[in-house]
């Protein structure tokens, strides 16, 4: 949830990407401003699928944007209809009565296994500089942060 | 409550009898094997380990024959991503030790084959990712350090479904990997790699990762042995993370045995993961008795439950026939065997799915082109990000990195997420209650033997569907033990099925056990692909 959260507010910090405006013909552009109240009201017409009214169809666009993964149009066309599959089937649960059922976090495991918290020394640290990407001694690299918008 | 064939033996003596010619041939053939059992174990590990303590043979000699098998195999099957430069230099230490009286570790001069999604130090890792492409960790995964530290040789990485999701190898960026016993089929999947590795014995024995099925269900299409154990007795340091709540490292063997050796070899707490269990971890061989000690009802009172919604409706019918055909030699073993029900079984599927495309889209935001992987240039950062990720995962990982973004959105968490770990707790009431009544429980592996190539690729749900033997033992968190048990038709076109036997939670010598003794008695069976009888 936390994750989810902080990621939507990061998508809303910042603006439109340069490199997909640049290269507006193979990389889907995400023009709306809103994108998710833009979507929402689209995305309400198609849905038939569940009973759930509230829980609206996944709009993919949307979902990359938030996801980072600059999809092409093709892959758009390609995934809505796959992705809209799975969600509808996921939606069977939505028919179960789980009320009185606690959720489990993961299986029945052991508590009280955390080391302290104590900083290490690695003794690998040329290997793990050597695999970043861009490395300018003693930084990573990378383009600019703020969009000028 | 069984079938006829189960409940009648002389049915299943006339089904058997198909065999009879194959298991005099396998004897034939045997008596030249260099991996001719002491034992009837048929573990090719201890074979290895007398061969090598007695100087029949030198480990670089036994070395060289898995190396000339890969060789001679590789372009139909293209198991491995990477092949190690190393194995014949580390089996000539192996060879120094013998000469100098050192002590040898339990898998000294042993092949194994590493899944690419389990980091080594020496070797790419890439989890058949394309944005790991020519990717080095800087370190060993403690399984991995652990399987060195006995004496094992990693021969090389084993091809997968990118980081895991996926049910046929088919979804690697780098290659498709073929099934031993018919190339047009698929391996199974994730760790189609390393069955396919095992079945057609281009290495002993190997690692592999279980989140839904991912070990034991390529163990079912490949006719080998496959152990997913409990979630924590294994740690996953080093294991690419795909969905962290049911991940866990898994073994591949040709036999029970080995893939009991191999569980002890990986297994017990470590630091580095703090979900690693401090349990203590057993003597899993100890109790593995070869078939001439057992007496005629080795498994007097062991109570067996046949999971009824596994045999049901979709299920393939060689599959149903081959599993309700052990049901009944497991009768003969001295079992109490009971069908159990299970109503919650079909909720599993789509709570796994949900549950695992969630944390997948969490976990795999690491993959950003920054500090480690493949980057594509761009002007601002979340472009670069945006582009990196693009090009470089496959389709199946955008559409389940999506999946999970939608499940996990704010306004659609309780309805999708939350919902699926109310129905891991019931999965998890459920299989507690059966393993209470039954001290293990038996399905198939998979709902049919391995399909073609292509078949399902472009259907994701029917491709899901083929998970439904597996998804509910990641979300208990339990163990079980895949082991082939017949084969779908008589003759050359037969393919392997597997037998599921699921025990209660760090149970593992329980299921070794049992399987253990299944598999000695178990006759008319060679799980040998045709594939591997040109060169042995």
């Amino acid at each position: 949830m936390a994750v989810a959260n902080a990621r939507l507010a990061m998508v809303g910090g910042i603006g439109v990407p340069v490199l997909q405006r640049q290269q507006n013909h193979f990389f889907y552009s995400f023009m709306a401003k809103n994108p998710l109240g833009h979507s929402l009201l689209r995305a309400r017409r198609d849905f038939s699928a569940r009973s759930t009214s509230s829980l609206l169809p996944p709009d993919v666009p949307r979902l990359a944007e938030t996801a980072r993964i600059a999809l092409t149009p093709d892959e758009v066309k390609e995934f809505a209809p796959k992705i809209r599959q799975v969600i509808d089937w996921f939606g069977q649960l939505q028919a179960i009565d789980l009320q009185n059922v606690d959720p489990a976090l993961r299986a029945d495991a052991e508590s009280n296994n955390l080391r302290e918290d104590l900083p290490e020394t690695f003794d690998n640290r040329e290997s793990l500089l050597a695999a970043v990407p861009t490395y300018e001694k003693p930084y990573i690299k990378v383009p600019k942060v703020l969009n000028k918008d | 409550m069984l079938s006829a064939a189960a409940q009648n033996p002389g049915v299943l003596f006339l089904q058997r009898g198909g065999r009879k010619l194959n298991l005099q041939k396998c004897r034939r053939r045997r008596r030249h094997c260099h991996f001719q059992a002491v034992s009837s174990s048929c573990s090719e590990i201890l074979t290895i380990r007398k061969s090598l303590v007695s100087r029949e043979r030198k480990a670089v000699e036994i070395a060289q024959q898995y190396l000339n098998r890969l060789r001679n195999t590789e372009p139909l099957l293209r198991s491995f991503l990477h092949v190690s430069q190393n194995v014949m230099s580390e089996a000539e230490q192996i060879d120094r030790k013998i000469d100098r009286n050192e002590q040898l570790g339990p898998l000294a001069g042993v092949l194994i084959g590493v899944k690419d999604n389990i980091c080594t130090l020496d070797m790419p890792s890439t989890g058949a990712s394309r944005i790991l492409r020519n990717y080095r960790p800087a370190f060993d995964a403690t399984a991995v350090r652990k399987l060195r530290d006995c004496g094992a040789i990693i021969v090389g990485k084993t091809n997968m479904d990118e980081f895991g999701m996926g049910s046929t190898t088919e979804n690697s960026a780098f290659q498709v990997t073929a099934n031993p016993w018919n190339a047009e089929r698929v391996p199974g999947g994730s760790s189609g790699g390393s069955a396919a590795a095992v079945s057609a014995r281009q290495c002993v024995a190997s690692l592999g990762s279980d989140t839904g099925g991912s070990v034991r269900q390529p163990a079912a299409f490949c006719g080998v042995v496959g152990m997913k154990p409990t979630y924590g007795r294994v740690s996953r340091y080093g294991l690419m993370a795909y969905a962290s709540s049911l991940d866990v490292i898994g073994c591949f063997g040709s036999s029970v045995t080995d893939a009991a050796i191999l569980l002890q070899a990986i297994a017990g707490h470590d630091r580095f993961d703090a979900t690693s269990s401090k349990r203590e971890v057993p003597e899993f061989t100890s109790q593995l008795e070869p078939a001439e000690f057992l007496d005629s009802k080795p498994l007097k009172g062991l109570r067996v439950g046949v999971i009824s919604e596994t045999l049901g409706d979709g299920v393939d019918s060689g599959t149903v026939s081959s599993i309700q055909a052990a049901a009944s030699h497991f009768e003969e073993l001295g079992c109490i065997v009971k069908e159990v029900s299970m109503p919650s079984f079909s909720l599993g599927l789509p709570a796994y799915y949900i549950l695992a495309s969630s944390e997948s889209s969490s976990n795999l935001s690491r993959y950003d082109g920054i500090r480690y992987g493949n980057q594509i240039a761009a002007e601002e950062l979340s472009s670069l990000y945006g582009a990196s990720r693009a090009n470089g995962f496959g389709s199946e990982v955008k559409m389940r990195i999506l999946m999970g973004t939608y499940a996990l959105s704010a306004g659609y968490y309780d309805a999708y997420y939350k919902r699926a770990q109310k129905v891991r707790t019931l999965v998890q009431k459920s299989l507690k209650a059966a393993l209470t009544d039954n001290d293990v429980l038996i399905s198939p592996a998979a709902p049919s033997p391995a399909y073609r190539m292509g078949e399902k690729k472009n259907d994701p749900l029917a491709m899901y569907a083929g998970d439904i033997m597996t998804v509910n033992v990641n979300l208990a968190g339990i163990p079980a033990l895949v082991l082939p048990c017949g084969f779908s038709e008589d003759g050359p076109s037969g393919l392997p099925i597997g037998l599921q036997i699921i025990g209660a939670a760090f149970d593992e010598a329980k299921l070794f056990k049992v399987g253990h003794i299944f598999e000695q008695t178990l006759q008319g069976f060679r799980f040998v692909p045709p594939i591997v009888d040109t060169d042995i």
